[in-house]
């Protein structure tokens, strides 16, 4: 007779950084069974961006959706808001954002590389990897003010600009950070402590990618072609030197090297977008009301955010729909879980950049 | 015992709990864990388990589903205990206040010691928190702190405090 145990995981654990709680069906330390419970941080935001929130407001609050990836929340609901108002943006609007939103894609792919550090025991790398996202972090306070929810994207253009003092750091800075990751990378490829923990571990396999619907690294890490910054041309992402990042194993391991090379991707088109940036205002005056029905497609971090905003010509809207990358992401999650051993778990899990909150919104 | 005072002083352990925030904080509060801004100088480590714990950091406006979890955590720690509310949303509902499924700001549900403003607040202020915290863990007794709003009941056995039944109503909610 086969005999199973069920062991919960959360919704409070302290490799844990948000609730959500899994049940694993196990087999002695085989998982055989996965069932997650993610709505715990439902608040409601998208009704009260229907009903307490004008237009103008929106993009804040739905930057406060997560913390992690608040520019690129902004920056959907922003892009749909101005094709719903006839406005499209001048070019140095358009670089001054994408800066913003790959600074973000660092720092959150740096969190998790840290994070997945931390849940397979490496606190000394988590520690390490934590001390070169400052770098990034003070990149941000000093272009937007702030270090996390910078605000910075507004309905017309951006807050603040861009000054030649600012541009040196940003140079520097990345410098610094290219070195640094250049660094991690033949860590994580040659040590061999860490290679235990992550190669082979957790494997998504590129059928199982296609069929359950992966996105982002995740994807990536599989070998799946697939990112909005090329399927979109909202933004001149080629002209600035994107290059896909493929992997084929689809392991924790291959999911780390995917999020280290587009970190050093990312870097390559900040200082691109820095050294070609060009000039012009960066707030125009936007006309009307929105009215009509908007689609856009962002890449955040983690994968495609989608939003859908529908105005009727006054204040409020009439709709605001928000698929985060997680919510997507989370049937192929619970297929990697099935089959690999309940120690891997936490790390499993972290190598997914789960966003709970972007997905209880 | 007053032999352990200084110690507890030493080496606060704090518990981390997310009720609804959007993350901007607690990243924030692990980037003042690394090494930059380095919170474990003061003795401090992230501990997952309440019955360790002297520093209770709490994060986001309570959402429907979290306020059991919150209280009953908060009843698990061991006295004497700080509570600090992370951030503009935990303080007072902040961007979330009046949503309709948000309980706005934990001080509804449990004693707040200290209050961190800022959306997000900065590693800075929350280190400050920290160190103020110290401060009131210090002049605080073993007294039993009670959360405002209970989903069990504190009785008395044999004329002191017991925390026994405090969760079990949570156990039922739990069940649906
Ligand atoms: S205070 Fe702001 S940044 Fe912090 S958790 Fe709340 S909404 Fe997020």
């Amino acid at each position: 007779m086969k005999k199973t145990i069920q062991i919960p995981l959360g919704s409070q654990h302290i490799s844990l950084l948000e609730p959500i709680r899994f049940k694993f069906e196990c087999e002695n330390e085989k998982i055989i069974g996965v069932d997650a419970d993610v709505g715990f941080v439902h608040r409601g935001v998208e009704l009260a961006c229907t009903r307490s929130f004008e237009f103008k407001q929106v993009g804040y609050v739905v930057a406060r959706v997560c913390g992690l990836c608040a520019i690129t929340h902004s920056l959907s609901y922003t892009l749909a808001v101005e094709k719903l108002l006839g406005y499209v943006a001048n070019d140095r609007i358009k670089y001054l954002r994408m800066l913003m939103v790959e600074l973000d894609r660092i720092h959150s792919h740096m969190l998790c590389l840290a994070h997945t550090a931390e849940n397979a025991g490496f606190e000394a790398l988590f520690m390490q990897i934590m001390a070169d996202r400052e770098l990034v972090m003070d990149l941000q306070e000093a272009i937007s003010g702030n270090r996390v929810q910078f605000d910075f994207i507004a309905i017309g253009g951006v807050n603040r600009d861009l000054t030649p003092e600012l541009s040196a750091l940003i140079h520097k800075n990345l410098e610094l950070l290219s070195d640094k990751i250049d660094t991690l990378l033949g860590l994580f490829d040659n040590n061999w402590s860490l290679s235990l923990k992550y190669k082979g571990v957790g494997v998504l396999t590129l059928d199982q990618a296609y069929t359950y619907n992966a996105l982002g690294p995740l994807a990536r890490a599989a070998g799946l072609a697939t990112d909005v910054r090329v399927e979109t041309s909202d933004f001149p992402y080629e002209a600035l030197g994107y290059t896909m990042v493929l992997e084929s194993t689809g392991d924790i391991h291959a999911r780390n090297f995917v999020r280290l090379r587009e970190i050093l991707n990312s870097i390559a088109m900040c200082r691109n977008i820095v050294d070609n940036l060009p000039s012009g205002e960066i707030q125009e005056k936007t006309k009307g009301k929105p009215s009509g029905e908007a689609v856009v497609r962002v890449e955040a971090p983690r994968g495609e955010l989608f939003y859908l905003v529908r105005g009727n010509g006054q204040n409020m809207l009439e709709r605001v729909r928000i698929k985060t990358p997680t919510f997507s992401a989370i049937p192929a999650m619970m297929e990697v879980f099935k089959g690999s051993e309940y120690a891997d778990a936490p790390a499993i899990l972290a190598s997914f950049d789960p966003c709970m909150s972007c997905t209880a919104k | 015992m007053k032999f352990f005072i200084p110690f507890r002083k030493k080496s606060p352990w704090i518990l981390h709990y997310n009720a609804g925030s959007c993350n901007g904080c607690d990243i924030e509060i692990l980037a003042a864990l690394g090494p930059k801004f380095d919170l474990e100088r003061f003795g401090v480590i992230n501990t997952g388990n309440p019955k360790q714990s002297d520093i209770f950091l709490v994060t986001g406006p309570v959402t429907y589903r979290s306020r059991e979890r919150l209280v009953e955590l908060y009843s698990q720690i061991p006295e004497p205990k700080v509570v600090i509310a992370v951030g503009s949303c935990t303080t007072t509902g902040g961007v979330f206040r009046g949503m309709y499924n948000v309980e706005d700001g934990i001080d509804r549900y449990i004693p707040v010691d200290v209050y961190v403003p800022g959306c997000a607040s900065t590693p800075q202020l929350i280190i400050d928190a920290i160190v103020k915290a110290l401060d009131i863990l210090e002049a605080k007794s073993k007294e039993i702190e009670k959360p405002f709003k209970l989903f069990g009941a504190i009785e008395t056995i044999g004329n002191k405090l017991s925390r026994l039944n405090m969760a079990k109503k949570v156990e039922l909610h739990e069940k649906n």
